[in-house]
Parts: C-alpha cells; sequence; structure tokens
C-alpha cells in the first residue's frame, strides 16, 4: 500500500463506535444461543413441561448456566442497546439524550444484576 | 397526451399552511418532468417556484419528490411515470422555504463538516507539481466523486428524517471521496468526524440512498467502507 493507505492504526475510540461493534458482535454469538435455547425449551422439552424442578436439574449443571447467563447479558445489552439507538433518533436535546443513556444504563444494569443474581443464587427444588 | 400535475404549494407570505395545486396539462412522452414544470410556470402561474440551472442531471439544483421518489425533475420522463396524475413535493427533512424549494443550509453543514477538500501538508513531489497517484489508487474513489449535492440521497434517508444532526449519505460520499483518496493525509482527523454521535454510525442500512442517487452511486456500500475503515483505523481498502 502506498501513500495516505498505509498509515498507523488510528482507530476512533468512543462509545458509539463500541456500541456498534457491540451489536454486530452480540447479534453474531446470539444466533446460535437463541436458535439452541428455543429448541430445546420449546421443542425437546416443551414449555408444559417445564417447572421449578426442571429449572433447579438444569441448572445443577455450570454448562447451562454459563449458557443462560450468556444468553442474558447478551440478549437484554443487545437489546437495551437497540432500544436506546432508537429512542435517540427522536430526542434531540443533549439532557434528553443524557437522561435516555443513563437510564438505559441503569435499567440494563439492574435487570441483568438481578438475572445474574438468580443464576448464581441458583434453584432450589421443594 | 394529458397529464395533471399534483404540485405541493406553500407561499409563506400568503399561506399558513402547504396544500396542492393540480394543473392539466398537454405533454409529450418525452417531455421531462421539469418540463412539466415549466410548462405550469409559463402558461398557469409565474410564481411557482423551484430549482432549476443546467437541466441536464449534472448541476444537482432540481431534486425533488416526483410520485414519492427523490428524483432530479430534469432526469425523469413522462412515459417513465405510471400513474396520470403526477405528485411533484419538495425534499422531506429540509425546512420549507416556498412551494418546491427548501432550505439546502442544514444539509451544506454536513458536507462542510466532513472536510469536504484533499487535506496533505506535505512538501510537494521534487518537480514541484503533481502528486502523483496510479490508475487503480484513482479508481478506488472513482465511484464517490460523481455526487452533484443534489441531496436526494440525504432526504430520503430515514435516519436524517429523525435526526437532522445525522451527516447523512451525501456527506459521507464526500467524506468516502477524501478518505480513500491516496494523496490525502486526513484520515485519523475524517475517521474521529465519521465515528462521533452524529456520524456514520446513525446509517441503518436503508439504503433508500442508493436508490434515490441520480448518479448511481453505490451510497450505502460506500457507507459500509467507511465503518470497515473506522474499525480498522484506516481507509480500508
Amino acid at each position: 500500500m502506498k501513500g495516505g493507505l498505509a498509515m498507523q492504526n488510528t482507530a476512533p475510540r468512543n462509545f458509539e463506535t463500541f456500541a456498534w461493534r457491540a451489536m454486530r458482535i452480540s447479534a453474531f454469538l446470539l444466533i446460535p444461543l437463541v436458535w439452541g435455547h428455543m429448541i430445546l425449551q420449546d421443542v425437546v422439552v416443551g414449555v408444559h413441561n417445564m417447572d421449578l424442578g426442571y429449572v433447579a436439574e438444569r441448572w445443577a449443571s455450570l454448562f447451562w448456566r454459563i449458557y443462560d447467563g450468556l444468553l442474558l447479558g447478551l440478549a437484554f445489552a443487545h437489546g437495551v442497546n437497540g432500544l436506546r439507538q432508537v429512542l435517540r433518533d427522536y430526542l434531540h436535546g443533549e439532557i434528553a439524550r443524557r437522561i435516555v443513556n443513563w437510564g438505559a444504563l441503569a435499567f440494563w444494569l439492574i435487570l441483568t444484576l438481578v438475572g445474574f443474581a438468580a443464576l448464581i443464587a441458583g434453584v432450589r427444588a421443594q | 397526451m394529458k397529464r395533471t400535475l399534483r404540485i405541493f404549494r406553500f407561499h409563506p407570505e400568503q399561506d399558513t399552511r402547504p396544500h396542492y395545486a393540480t394543473y392539466s396539462l398537454e405533454v409529450q412522452p418525452t417531455d421531462r418532468v421539469l418540463d412539466l414544470l415549466e410548462q405550469v410556470r409559463a402558461e398557469y402561474d409565474p410564481g411557482l417556484a423551484y430549482r432549476r440551472s443546467c437541466a441536464h442531471g449534472v448541476c444537482g439544483s432540481d431534486a425533488m419528490r416526483i410520485n414519492g421518489r427523490n428524483a432530479l425533475a430534469c432526469k425523469v420522463l413522462v412515459q417513465d411515470l405510471s400513474t396520470p396524475v403526477v405528485t411533484i413535493e419538495p425534499l422531506l427533512g429540509l425546512p420549507l422555504i416556498k412551494d418546491l424549494v427548501v432550505d439546502m443550509e442544514p444539509f451544506f453543514a454536513h458536507y462542510r463538516a466532513v472536510l469536504p477538500y484533499l487535506i496533505n501538508d506535505e512538501p510537494l513531489p521534487a518537480d514541484g507539481r503533481e502528486r502523483l497517484q496510479t490508475a487503480a489508487e484513482r479508481d478506488r474513489f472513482d465511484e464517490t466523486t460523481r455526487c452533484i449535492l443534489c441531496a436526494a440521497c440525504t432526504t430520503s434517508c430515514p435516519s436524517f428524517w429523525a435526526n437532522g444532526q445525522y451527516l447523512g449519505p451525501a456527506a459521507l460520499v464526500t467524506a468516502h471521496r477524501f478518505l480513500f483518496d491516496s494523496r490525502d493525509r486526513a484520515a485519523p482527523q475524517r475517521l474521529q468526524i465519521l465515528s462521533a454521535r452524529s456520524g456514520v454510525w446513525l446509517c441503518r442500512t436503508a439504503f433508500n440512498c442508493t436508490e434515490a442517487c441520480p448518479r448511481e452511486i453505490h451510497i450505502t456500500r460506500a457507507i459500509a467502507e467507511i465503518k470497515q475503515s473506522i474499525l480498522k483505523g484506516r481507509p480500508a481498502v
């Protein structure tokens, strides 16, 4: 390569670039995770056969806890960031945008923490 | 043949809100929509406001919505429009001034924001004349040099309609033209601007811009190449 195309890597590091990349990576990882989840829960097991005992049995395995943790973390982050981007299209004031940014972050963080707390604490079948 | 022209009209000093006026015209299949507008101005209302200059698809002055699609009035023929009533409206997303004339300043402000000029502070070559580039290097950005700044792309973009701060396809096409020019030395600066909040990430690949471009520039692809360049930190060859 010659001239301007041979310059060193100067990739801009800002939140929107990070968010765009994160959206693509999470979407890519979610494809097998969501399909696996849907086929297992809705087809193999069936929604009518799921109860606390089933969840306890499933979460007895570290693999399924990690699987569900990834699904929760990636899907929820992907969804909330998408929501944030859509809202930002329609909110033009800087203050409104800040509120949406921080609100989305708090919403994502609180619900993700609740989900992970459940995953870590597990279920005790009665 | 007969055609009815339904034109969006608004006179800022007389009207409180826009309305549509219809005009019945005797036209030829090979007439351009611009010819129809000229006919209305000559036969019905000399006050009809629209922009035009070269009338040959080069100056980019007469972009407008024709039957709901952005196009240059001088490039659309009557025979290409299947409807008996031809609806003509101003571009969306820019402030309306009068009839089919919109305020292009927000559009040009975005154009200026991407530094639409070659930046190279290095000393001139030994012969003191040209900074040479190969045919292949020139070819890399050939397509995006074709832009005539008519705004048909930017004003067809739903991201731009929703958020007027978005640079928009036309500014990004210009950015692409200089980013991929081997003689340019401002890629880091350009990539910073393009990756900012109002930049390239607001493109949702709706492809409206590509469809609207009267110069047949593959705009969405050019924008995707800018996105790749930002991730790589240099023009993605």
